[in-house]
């Protein structure tokens, strides 16, 4: 066949095309429609599937004219009404459709395809009216999903394709020269910047149909065609400029010039952005589709498609999404009896939903259906070698869900030819990663689950932080970043720890694996020194302290032995000192791809920037560790980290990583059950030499005042403060510790208690710590002092603010709830359960509740509170519960309380010294009725009232 | 007349330069540009040959060390050093060459097969050598130099 005009055909393809995806949409809603004819609609269809043959028949597309014809013949008779679109005839067009669409993609081909099983089928309808129960419906059956499958697998290989792949190739070179030799024309250096990016990925992309043209409205060549004038005008300007020489000038070119690049690369971005509605709108037919042939009934909602995304990325996100929706359709959602039995509706929903996020784009599809057991997930990935029982047992569920997303992992116990086609999740999840997105998976039994994924906007512009490491400087893309972490010179010591050669640093109570980048990289390590402001070399090989006493995993590894390849005495000496200097300070990003998450150790953090992505040329292809290359602002060149990548050159899979955790875990449990209850602290000074501590949590600012702010007025100290006068006191005004020193400038940490502020005088240093020391709650115990702990080698006292508060002012607390008794003698008073490990904390809450005139009960955790419960279990009025205890916590109690008929009524207040949000909901999931902070009598008092008042009232 | 015939001849301009000590000499043709910007990314496990990375007008170019590749030596960045920019498919790469030298038209008819005494590895580089009054012309064979072998690939992940 010979094509006479390709302009035309070109034309006639897309504009076909374009007919078809609508044509799809049209079919299901006329299907939906049944008797009641929308003849818009069907008008519509009807044009459609006219235009597709009159222009088939003008470029001598014979068999895709006859095809055409005889879907508009059909289509005819349902518009004039003589022919109602059930479910059967609307298959046949459906098919019809489908078969055009593989016609006109392969158009050179097209002539020499077999249809007759297609205009037998229609010609039918249209001369009896009826859908014969002919040949294209049992092939359908067969092959659901790709209907028309079989006749083009029968053909060779469509030709035209990777010419068009070709041309398209050598239009970027010619690009490419064109860009170096006018360098000043940015037009085509961000066409350049673009077509590499693509072709950057083009390698990795899986094969599919490239379609080599875009359509882009005509208002924005226009935009872009004021821009380009634009930029020429000022380049002129600049010209101009550069030879007067005028500085002052410069200034304002620069500033224009900047001003049109940017607009104009947001203009250029535009172009390549498209509606992921492109995407959507064949889902519709996907879940009618599946769900028919699994006897299910599924209802699909799309939300948000005219989200724009990157065309790559639109054409990338195709397999992905369609893998995700059958899996929903064929797994997720029950079928009409099962969901019956469990009461839900009889419809399954699955919904489809994009929208904008943070710079990214959220693509959710959840469904109700059944849901993913990450019990059994983790019993499969067990059984398949995948993980090991252990790490089973120390996955949090969430783990265990996205266990799915591991390579040979698929938990449909038989193949189906719907998702079995030898695509699991790891593939949908190594294409996400392929295109910068991420994955994360929400699941609850019974109830469905919900699949989010997170991609970027586009792909040749993404925002990175930029790090410096031996001197040279990299970028990681900011979808990897979870966040910045710096441990001072003081810490690192204490913070960063071993397991065998592996270091670890403790994260918010979770193992973070670390990976040093110069090592990874075989850099010469290098830290930067912010006191001289210059990168010097480093020989150290670890940053764990070899002395660490948490560690029983510890090899004895210190790199004394090691030469010094080619040091001055002077970087030799500095050895000495460095420990403590800033310079050993340890700076990590926090990296994740997927399930796996670790610390990559650089030497300097710089800012976060918009880069551009720049291909590798070939000679680096086999390196591993970069993404690609971008320009700094300075002309510069920066390598692109890999994250996924450098975790696997580490050596570090992510199974390995929760593999050293649960090492990890085994050996630090000492330290852990330590460190639980850590509290932070306020401390400050009164007197020059005593120390003082105040729990950070009750502290509401901290001013700084002269002592000319200081009035005494009626005999009492006050200060101006927010328009009303602050009460000041100090502590030896109560407390029986040194005076007040004498000085100019004063601290005054502000309370608020008794619905009052109150300011205590204090001076400096102040600083905010955490400590996990015990508190001697004995020794130096006095009013207004609840204890002393021993914080950097020095003895401070805790103050207990209420006390002090209350010896000092004791009339602001007389009418106030909190703080009142109960009107009740001994025997009636409500009796409350503690339940707190640390003496010194359980006895600070019962001396409160005492002091009201409550009836206390103590337990040293769960389980002993438990059996105090079944002892008492008439008495006890409320339930004050830490959270982490050992043998059963805080959330286990509750539950178990909840669960028991007996005293599911029995209100339990928690109390915490860091309210996690993660774990206030996980409490209030388990049915904790109120959190409170530790050593907040006030509200918990308050709350102490509250319930038990209510409580006697029942 | 002698020179018009010597024209309308097949006439090969060398672009010659030296790697190390070495006069090397490659078809003018295939030389993009020759510029001396020194200011290269040091690229970590890249394969030994290749010095860098390079912003050339926003594109990013791998810089290759002659000597390095030719097993002549790692070459000394000095103020006399020269990127010679050639076009590979798909991208430029830079030659890192010593020093360059005058342009050398050669008769191809007396460019010589290369002596079968030039060692192994640099005996797989050079097309061939042209004798001129005072000195010899290695011809570099661009395509060979700029081919990924699988024995670098080995070296340079060894590292």
């Amino acid at each position: 066949m010979s094509i006479e005009d390709d302009e035309i055909l070109q034309g006639f393809i897309e504009e076909s095309l374009e007919h078809l995806s609508d044509i799809e949409n049209d079919l299901l809603a006329i299907e939906e429609g049944g008797a009641d004819i929308d003849v818009e609609l069907v008008n519509k269809v009807f044009r459609a599937a006219h235009s597709i043959k009159g222009g088939a028949g003008f470029m001598g597309l014979s068999v895709i004219q006859d095809l055409a014809h005889a879907a508009e013949n059909v289509l005819g008779l349902i518009r004039s009404g003589k022919l109602i679109p059930k479910p059967d005839i609307v298959n046949v067009l459906l098919l019809a459709a489908d078969e055009l669409q593989h016609l006109i993609e392969d158009v050179a081909n097209s002539n020499s395809a077999d249809i007759s099983s297609h205009t037998a089928a229609l010609n039918a309808i249209f001369e009896g009216g009826e859908a014969p129960a002919a040949a294209p419906r049992q092939e359908r059956a067969a092959k659901p999903a790709e209907p028309v499958v079989k006749e083009v697998a029968a053909e060779p290989e469509p030709e035209p394709e990777p010419e068009e792949e070709q041309a398209e190739l050598s239009v970027e070179e010619a690009e490419v020269d064109a860009a170096d030799e006018s360098e000043h024309d940015d037009h085509d250096v961000m066409a350049q910047e673009t077509a590499g990016a693509s072709r950057a990925r083009r390698g990795a992309a899986a094969p599919q149909k490239t379609d080599t043209t875009i359509r882009v409205t005509v208002s924005l060549l226009d935009q872009l065609m004021n821009l380009a004038g634009e930029l020429v005008l000022s380049r002129n300007q600049l010209l101009q400029t550069i030879t007067s020489g005028d500085v002052r000038n410069a200034e304002a070119v620069g500033q224009r010039i900047d001003l049109v690049t940017s607009e104009l690369q947001e203009a250029i971005m535009l172009t390549r952005m498209q509606p992921i509605g492109n995407v959507f709108n064949k889902f519709p037919r996907v879940v009618r589709d599946l769900s028919k042939k699994l006897g299910k009934q599924i209802d699909l909602t799309i939300v948000g498609k005219d989200v724009e995304l990157d065309k790559t990325i639109i054409e990338s996100i195709n397999d992905p999404l369609t893998h995700l929706i059958r899996n929903s359709v064929d797994h997720g959602i029950e079928s009409p009896e099962d969901r019956l039995k469990k009461g839900k509706d009889i419809r399954g929903l699955i919904v489809l939903k994009a929208y904008h996020a943070a710079g990214q784009v959220v693509i959710e599809i959840s469904d109700d259906g059944k849901g993913l057991d990450g019990n059994m997930l983790a019993e499969a990935a067990v059984k398949k070698g995948l993980i090991t029982a252990d790490q089973a047992k120390v996955m949090s569920e969430k783990e265990r869900i996205n266990l799915i997303l591991l390579p040979g992992f698929s938990t449909a116990k038989k193949v189906t030819d719907v998702s079995g086609r030898g695509v699991g999740m790891d593939v949908v999840k190594t294409n996400l990663d392929q295109l910068g997105g991420s994955i994360e998976i929400d699941s609850e039994v019974g109830k469905g689950t919900t699949i989010g994924i997170k991609l970027p906007l586009t792909l040749a512009i993404i925002p990175c932080q930029i790090v410096m490491t031996g001197g040279e400087r990299y970028a990681i893309p900011q979808v990897n970043l979870e966040e910045l972490l710096r441990i001072p010179a003081a810490k690192v010591k204490e913070r960063v720890e071993r397991v065998g050669d592996a270091e670890v640093v403790r994260l918010r109570g979770n193992l973070l694996p670390l990976i040093r980048m110069s090592k990874v990289f075989d850099i010469d390590p290098t830290y930067y020194d912010p006191l001289v402001e210059e990168i010097k070399q480093d020989r150290r090989q670890n940053v764990a302290d070899p002395r660490s006493r948490k560690t029983p995993l510890f090899r004895e590894e210190r790199a004394v032995d090691e030469p010094p390849r080619d040091t001055s005495g002077d970087v030799q000496r500095q050895q000495g000192e460095r420990r403590q200097s800033p310079a050993s300070a340890l700076n990590i990003v926090v990296v994740s791809t997927g399930a796996m998450k670790y610390g990559l150790i650089v030497d300097r953090l710089h800012d976060s920037e918009e880069i551009v992505i720049k291909p590798l040329g070939r000679h680096l292809q086999q390196c591993q560790g970069y993404a690609g290359a971008t320009i700094m602002g300075d002309g510069r060149i920066a390598l692109i980290l890999d994250v996924s990548n450098i975790a696997r050159m580490a050596g570090l899979t992510s199974l390995e990583g929760s593999e050293r955790a649960a090492e990890m875990a085994e050996a630090a449990k000492e330290a852990i059950t330590k460190t639980r209850d850590r509290q932070a602290l306020l401390t400050f000074s009164s007197s020059p030499t005593e120390q003082f501590g105040v729990p950070l949590n009750q502290v509401e600012r901290v001013e700084k005042i002269k002592r000319t702010d200081i009035e005494e007025i009626g005999g009492r100290r006050v200060m101006q403060y927010r328009g009303g006068s602050l009460p000041l006191i100090s502590i030896d005004e109560v407390a029986s510790v040194l005076p007040l020193a004498d000085r100019e400038d004063f601290l005054v940490i502000v309370f608020h208690l008794a619905g009052k502020d109150v300011g205590l005088l204090a001076t400096g240093p102040i600083d905010a710590i955490e400590i996990s020391a015990e508190i001697d709650d004995v020794t130096l115990k006095q009013t207004g002092i609840m204890g002393s702990t021993i914080i950097n080698s020095k003895t401070t006292m805790l103050v207990n603010i209420f006390e002090i508060v209350q010896t000092s002012n004791p009339q602001w607390f007389e009418d106030h709830a909190a703080y009142a008794g109960i009107d009740a003698d001994e025997a009636q008073a409500p009796t409350i359960l503690i339940v707190e490990d640390s003496n010194f904390f359980r006895n600070q809450v019962k001396g409160y509740l005492e002091e009201a005139g409550f009836n206390v009960i103590e337990a040293e955790d769960g389980r002993i509170a438990w059996k105090k419960l079944e002892e008492h279990s008439e008495e006890i009025a409320l339930v004050v519960t830490d959270i982490e205890m050992p043998n059963m916590n805080g959330f286990q109690l509750t539950e178990a309380i909840k669960a028991d008929k007996r005293h599911r009524r029995l209100p339990v207040v928690a109390l915490t010294t860091l309210a996690a949000e993660e774990d206030i909901a996980h409490g209030k999931a388990v049915g904790i009725d109120e959190y409170h902070i530790k050593l907040d009598k006030e509200r918990l008092m308050e709350c102490v009232h509250r319930f038990t008042k209510s409580a006697m009232a029942a | 007349m002698a020179e018009a015939s010597k024209l309308t001849k097949n006439v090969l301009e060398l672009a010659t330069f030296y790697v190390g000590n070495a006069l090397c000499g490659m078809d003018i043709l295939k030389v993009q540009e020759i510029n001396k910007l020194m200011e290269m990314t040091l690229v970590p496990q890249a394969p030994e040959y290749v010095t860098g990375i390079l912003n050339l007008r926003g594109q990013i170019v791998t810089i290759i060390d002659l000597g390095q590749k030719l097993g002549l030596g790692k070459a000394e960045i000095s103020s006399e050093s020269r990127n010679i920019i050639v076009n590979a498919p798909g991208e430029h790469v830079g030659l890192l060459v010593s020093r360059i030298s005058d342009v050398v038209m050669a008769d191809p008819d007396r460019i010589e097969p290369a002596p079968a005494n030039m060692r192994g590895l640099q005996g797989d580089f050079f097309t061939g050598v042209y004798k001129t009054e005072n000195k010899l012309i290695g011809i570099l064979d661009v395509k060979e130099v700029l081919r990924i072998e699988s024995e670098n690939l080995g070296r340079g992940a060894e590292r």
